[in-house]
């Protein structure tokens, strides 16, 4: 695989809808060339980015808009969700100390352990766009046709 | 739905078992299963993991109320079953040494 590739969807701040996300960003994962382990990471963390829009953003409303962008390259994959609620100030948004056993919290805590990079930014629209970054481990080379060894057939 | 749960009460266990993914919109339904384990104040209150796929922080959140609800009338919470994936978050989110997970069904009733 080479150059950047994609894919874009747009859907409604219902909780139902986040399951079909997931199946998305599994399969692009997995294309991509990330290991079983990093895909169910990066599924745990788009599921928590939607959820605190969802929550967080929208009010447990379930039909506002959520724009989520999927990009991938050999080095990276991406993955952007764009709200149309008030910004969030970053400075506000933490995670709970883990010591501090108690229902909440992680949400944060768990998308800045599994990704490599996590930003938020206010979009032209005026809410947050999120962003999710985690790197992709170098492939091993291909085989190139003919290179067999012939002992093996 | 997102799950699918199954009540048993076995001698003086109640058991909780989930199929399916246990996230945002699955959870209230999760927490409506539990709370008439607490109610019984069933003791040990097993959930069976084995049928979970995907567990989200709301996920850990609801489990986490059962388990204090749990402490206070010095009862027993006991996870079974769970599969690399969902060990996986709990370990992520250090509620591993929390929580009380067992092997199967058959270690978390007996222990």
């Amino acid at each position: 695989m080479s150059g950047w590739q994609g894919i874009k969807l747009s859907l409604i701040s219902d909780k139902r809808y986040l399951a079909p996300v997931r199946a998305l960003v599994r399969e692009s994962a997995t294309i991509v060339g990330l290991e079983q382990g990093d895909v169910e990471k990066v599924v745990l963390a788009v599921q928590e980015g939607l959820a605190n829009v969802i929550r967080h953003c929208y009010k447990d409303q379930p039909h506002e808009r959520i724009d989520v962008w999927v990009t991938f390259d050999d080095h990276e994959f991406e993955i952007q969700l764009k709200d149309y609620g008030e910004f969030v100030d970053p400075i506000t948004i933490k995670s709970r100390d883990l010591e501090d056993v108690r229902p909440g919290g992680l949400g944060v805590h768990l998308m800045q352990t599994v990704m490599d990079e996590v930003k938020y930014e206010k979009n032209e629209a005026g809410g947050t766009t999120l962003t999710l970054r985690k790197r992709v481990p170098d492939q091993p080379p291909q085989c190139e046709q003919g290179e067999h060894d012939s002992s093996e057939f | 739905m997102a799950i699918e749960l199954k009540r048993e009460e076995i001698g003086d266990a109640y058991v909780v078992s989930i199929q399916g993914s246990v996230d945002i919109y699955s959870s209230p339904e999760l927490r409506g299963a539990l709370k008439a384990g607490l109610d019984k104040k069933a003791a040990p209150l097993v959930v069976d993991m084995g049928g979970v796929s995907f567990v989200d922080s709301s996920g850990l959140a609801t489990l986490i109320e059962a388990l204090q609800r749990v402490n206070g009338y010095d009862g027993r919470l006991v996870l079974c079953s769970l599969s690399e994936n969902v060990l996986g978050v709990f370990q992520l989110a250090n509620l591993d040494n929390i929580f009380t997970i067992a092997d199967n069904r058959d270690a978390a009733l007996g222990s």
